[in-house]
């Protein structure tokens, strides 16, 4: 709890620092907040799982590890931000003051209790971003994706709610113990309402995650926005609502399992294909990465539809590497940008030459992102494949393995553009400045870390 | 239980009437109305504090905002996007589907059920009262950082930018 409200006044006090005009103590004052957040969830740690105020949040350790991670991510993307938001307006307080909101969102999502906590904690999360997304006021793709992601993300909130209405209505509670109560108490006569509920919950979960065939809008909204803000899309909100979805179907529903793995598992398959057959036949590196991100969602629902004692931990490891990864892709692709101007793929040959470092850590990220052994993607790839393993899943495990080929494909090609292509219009000079430097050697380091290592990381959970 | 029936109707009919209505201005008239069944039906179920906010907030407030940015938006029949038949059938397939299994679901149930009939009470502002500032102390409390959010963004977003630049 003292993250959350920690985080809440840190918001409002930048908002007063921007009032003042104090420019120059943004970053610093909100990276020493983000610590201090840290620092609550760290003393938190296996203090005990009982729900607090009333039963509204629990803070076990599931919620914390997922909540470290989301600041973790949050800070590295602020250390980003540096001179990226004042290119684009004046009022950069208010834009922290929103990140530090949608984190506490994320917070939120990661350790409710209730559904009614759950929904807050979401719409605390989006509201913030469907603003974020169209900061780019003058540009016209970043106020259509901005657009595109209000309607549709309100449209789904709507399934949320009348899933949870519905529970509501066949439960008659809002806590999520009640609810489990329930379906342990009444295994065979269970409302029908609950499988209703059930099913609504599911589309609304999977809207926000960008699970295929909620995923319309991820292409276009992670295409419009300001690369920054995509990647705290494609990161946090991603990973807290996974947390969110993981302890819904992990406490919840699980004795329901026959009813909702065979939903769950098709759009699984669904999502595998449409996301890697579609960023296959990107030019655009941003769209790439929007259609990957897809694609990853279905690689980490694996652990949802096989669902286990290994099923936290290993979303939890999935999560660590993807982010880090889409942190490493998305601060090259800025840095790209603002020599080139252009997010394709050309724009990256010869960075090899012109640039080694930064070279070297798209590189790996990108290994990671494949799955390729020795980084941590592997050892996320590995846990989920495990988990289905043990399941004999074994139609889903081949179609899975299909597509982690088809994923490889996609990632080398910028590995290629960088090392084996030569530009046409002479080399750019890619100049790197010292906190994306600090950034993208931090995000690779503990990248090849937990891909030598992953002890360190599975023992956690 | 009769008065329950034809505002039932009435709510349905109207809700109808929203969508098949061919002018924008006349949908959103439609609509008002719906809503206003809706307060009846809060009434009847005694919820009165549901049924004033519904119809402070709703009926008033959103409905109006609705029909100036319909007045303002000029919609005619040239600008109008043209969908296409499949796009329709489709739609209307996967609308039908989901009123299934809705309706599935709803016929089996039981009507007598305890949160249904349980405390008629519920809907009071004195109850309500109760349990928000109770129970749900922390969701209240939390839903101020949602409305600082959308306030924060609505004027970031419409006030006019001294600086632009493609950054």
């Amino acid at each position: 709890m003292g993250a959350i409200i920690t985080l809440s006044l840190l918001g409002i006090l930048v908002l007063y620092l921007g009032l003042y005009k104090a420019k120059n103590a943004l970053l610093p004052v909100t990276l020493v907040g983000l610590v201090v957040a840290i620092g609550f969830e760290i003393a938190a740690w296996d203090k005990g799982a009982t729900p607090v105020y009333h039963g509204m949040v629990v803070f076990d350790n599931l919620a914390l590890s997922f909540s470290i991670l989301c600041i973790v991510i949050t800070g590295l993307i602020l250390l980003l931000s540096k001179e990226y938001f004042r290119a684009i307006s004046s009022n950069v307080a208010e834009y922290y003051t929103l990140m530090l909101f949608s984190l506490t969102g994320a917070l939120l999502v990661s350790s409710y209790h209730n559904f009614a906590m759950l929904f807050v904690g979401i719409e605390v999360m989006s509201v913030t971003l469907y603003i974020l997304v169209g900061i780019r006021k003058s540009d016209f793709n970043s106020n259509e994706a901005a657009l595109k992601y209000f309607l549709m993300g309100a449209f789904s909130t709507g399934f949320l709610l009348f899933g949870i209405t519905l529970l509501y209505g066949a439960t008659g509670t809002f806590d999520i113990t009640g609810v489990k109560a329930y379906v342990i108490d009444n295994p065979h006569t269970i409302s029908p309402l609950f499988y209703g509920g059930i099913l609504l919950l599911l589309v609304g979960l999977c809207f926000k995650i960008g699970a295929a065939p909620f995923h319309f809008w991820t292409p276009d909204v992670y295409d419009g926005a300001p690369i920054l803000i995509t990647s705290y899309m494609s990161t946090v909100v991603k990973v807290a609502s996974f947390a969110g979805f993981l302890r819904l179907f992990s406490y919840v529903f699980v004795p329901l399992h026959d009813y909702w793995t065979p939903v769950l598992l098709t759009i699984v398959v669904i999502t595998l294909f449409m996301g890697n057959i579609s960023a296959l036949m990107q030019t655009s590196f941003k769209r790439m990465l929007a259609y990957s991100s897809i694609a990853h969602a279905g690689y980490m629902l694996f652990a949802i539809v096989a669902i286990g004692a290994d099923s936290a931990s290993g979303i939890f490891t999935y999560s660590i590497a993807y982010s880090l990864a889409s942190v490493i892709a998305f601060g090259g692709l800025i840095l790209v940008k603002r020599a080139h101007g252009s997010d394709q793929f050309i724009a990256f040959n010869e960075l090899g030459k012109t640039n080694p470092l930064l070279a070297i850590t798209i590189t790996i990220a990108m290994l990671s992102l494949a799955g390729i052994p020795l980084t941590a993607g592997f050892i996320g790839k590995f846990m989920m494949f495990n988990t289905v393993m043990q399941d004999y899943q074994i139609t889903l495990l081949v179609l899975a393995a299909i597509n982690a080929a088809i994923g490889v494909f996609y990632y080398l090609r910028v590995v290629v553009h960088m090392y084996f292509k030569s530009a046409d219009e002479g080399a750019i000079e890619v100049s790197m400045p010292l906190n994306f430097k600090i950034v993208l050697i931090i995000a690779t380091v503990v990248t090849l870390l937990i891909g030598l290592y992953p002890d360190c990381i599975l023992g956690i959970l | 239980m009769s008065i329950f029936y034809f505002v039932a109707f009435l709510s349905i009919f109207f809700a109808l009437m929203t969508i098949f209505a061919k002018n924008p201005v006349h949908s959103v008239l439609y609509l008002v109305i719906t809503f206003f069944t809706f307060t009846v039906h809060y009434i009847l179920l005694n919820a009165q504090f549901l049924a004033v906010v519904n119809f402070i907030v709703y009926m008033g407030a959103i409905m109006v905002l609705f029909l100036f940015v319909l007045m303002l938006l000029n919609l005619n029949k040239e600008s109008e996007p043209m969908k296409s038949n499949l796009v329709k059938i489709m739609g209307a397939i996967a609308g039908m589907s989901l009123l299934a299994t809705l309706l599935g679901a709803f016929r089996v149930l039981e009507i007598n059920n305890d949160y249904v009939t349980g405390n008629t009470d519920v809907g009071l502002v004195e109850n309500l009262g109760k349990v928000l500032f109770d129970e749900f102390l922390l969701p209240f409390e939390l839903s101020s950082l949602l409305l600082l959010t959308a306030m924060i963004g609505a004027v970031l977003l419409a006030k006019k930018e001294t600086k632009e630049s493609n950054g």
